[in-house]
């Protein structure tokens, strides 16, 4: 796996996934939708298969002395690697944010604020953009802007969903700037990440499956 | 030994039905796997590659694919349709990315077989020509001590020049204990190097046999009619420059090329069909 890894970072990666990490330090944009920051990972992993696909990667990788499911797992592996990291760079940045900015600067009028909980958010939707996006990428991965497009439009109802719930009521501990409210907003973070976990688990297990089974 | 060996590999697609075939390469051999266009010869490599899935066995020097599939591939290099994988990229990062992945790569064999058929590192693959492109895989391939080599139309898109270059390569790798199967349509580079053929028509193996038994068995006559082709118990009669030519069994008329006897027993087929 870490020779597969390392193809993946010297022969797939696309220049603009490590351009798109830097796209967390949109959370300095006062009343912005941060939310976005996490379509332009799905953008990335979209750039890599489709550069993948541009190259051949994918029969020149499985003629390798490698089993087709550990290919389909390695790619799986780097968008995890890349939304990990973009997760820990925006988080970083989030601290950075609530020393640095004036309280009043804090609240976010557009959609969720960048606080403790927003994290949670972001792994739901990385989470959701990898359980629709790879398992219908390796039913056939010569197509692969209709998976992209799918799993953006999921991603984009729940982004839209979660602007609608930040109006709610019962909203208002989480749009608050940190620490205040920590006890729900961490909930919003453990709750996020386990269904990040879970929904990329389970859209590895799904694409192994597939892939082995496709034709190349 | 047989360096090779397949079984009832069998491959159904809603159009198409490869196989089930059956056939052995024997250990230092060249053996090509000829065939028309759409006969499954592409299909045959990657389905014994396990690119494309299917029924049936292979074993590469007695280890069968399936259950041993790391020792296999170690074993094997395999080549489909020319190197058009990351066009942008540099030799040497390709081949360091793909030297990970052996146990038993040797950097001086590489180094020593990129000096041998001129290919510059530092070049990318994009700017290499067709046939560079080819020998940038065998150099890849040998390099991780690959006893058998699959190619798959590894001559198609080389000029005459390069063709005649590349067949020397494969007698001289054949020399040195190298198994080759590749598959073509320019049945002329066969017949330079080849020592076996497999005949896949419409997916079923026609012919497996010796080159030089194939090429014996047949001879081209030429008939005033069909009719006088027919009674000859002639295959494959059909028109040509010279008039109606069909293959015969015997001593009458003249040798055949394997590009004939491919040509009139394809021909027979159709009439069959």
């Amino acid at each position: 796996m870490k020779a597969l890894l390392q193809k993946e970072f010297t022969l797939s990666l696309h220049p603009m996934a490590i351009v798109f990490l830097c796209f967390a330090a949109l959370v300095f944009v006062p009343n912005y939708p941060y939310e976005v920051i996490f379509f332009f990972s799905g953008l990335s992993v979209y750039f890599i298969c489709m550069t993948a696909r541009e190259n051949g990667d994918l029969l020149f990788t499985c003629s390798l002395p490698v089993t087709k499911r550990s290919v389909a797992l390695a790619r799986i592996l780097t968008a995890v690697i890349l939304q990990c990291a973009l997760l820990i760079f925006t988080a970083l940045c989030i601290g950075v944010k609530q020393i640095v900015y004036p309280r009043e600067l804090l609240v976010n009028l557009a959609a969720n604020s960048a606080n403790l909980a927003f994290c949670g958010f972001g792994g739901l939707l990385l989470g959701t953009f990898n359980l629709v996006f790879f398992p219908l990428y390796y039913r056939d991965p010569n197509r692969v802007g209709i998976p992209f497009l799918i799993a953006t439009a999921v991603q984009f109802g729940l982004i839209a969903l979660m602007i609608i719930l930040r109006h709610m009521p019962f909203y208002a501990p989480l749009t608050v700037p940190d620490p205040t409210g920590w006890g729900a907003k961490l909930t919003v973070l453990l709750c996020g990440l386990t269904l990040y976990a879970a929904m990329t688990f389970s859209a590895a297990r799904l694409s192994l499956r597939t892939f082995e089974r496709v034709d190349l | 030994m047989k360096a090779l060996e397949v079984e009832a590999l069998k491959k159904v697609y809603p159009d198409f039905t490869l196989g089930p075939l059956s056939f052995g390469v024997e250990e230092g051999q060249i053996t090509g796997l000829i065939g028309r266009n759409g006969a499954g010869k592409s299909t045959t490599l990657k389905a014994m590659m396990g690119l494309i899935s299917c029924e049936g066995r292979v074993r590469v020097f007695g280890k069968d694919f399936s259950e041993e599939e790391f020792a296999v591939k170690e074993r094997l290099g395999y080549v489909g349709g020319g190197f058009r994988f990351y066009p942008a990229k540099p030799l040497s990062a390709v081949a360091r990315a793909a030297a990970r992945f052996y146990p038993h790569w040797n950097e001086e064999t590489f180094l020593h077989s990129c000096n041998e058929y001129g290919l510059i590192l530092s070049k990318r693959v994009r700017e290499l020509s067709e046939g560079m492109k080819m020998k940038f895989s065998l150099a890849l391939a040998l390099s991780h001590g690959a006893k058998l080599l699959l190619l798959d139309e590894p001559t198609s898109g080389l000029d005459p020049l390069s063709r005649e270059d590349f067949c020397d390569t494969l007698l001289t790798l054949k020399g040195q204990g190298v198994t080759i199967l590749f598959s073509t349509h320019i049945t002329s580079d066969l017949m330079r190097v080849a020592d076996h053929i497999l005949y896949l028509s419409n997916g079923k193996l026609l012919a497996n046999e010796p080159l030089a038994g194939l090429l014996g068995r047949y001879r081209v006559q030429r008939f005033a009619s069909f009719e006088e082709g027919h009674a000859a118990g002639a295959i494959g009669v059909k028109p040509t420059k010279m008039g109606l030519e069909g293959l015969v069994t015997g001593f009458e008329g003249r040798e055949a090329t394997l590009d004939e006897v491919m040509i009139h027993l394809e021909y027979a087929q159709k009439e069959t069909i």
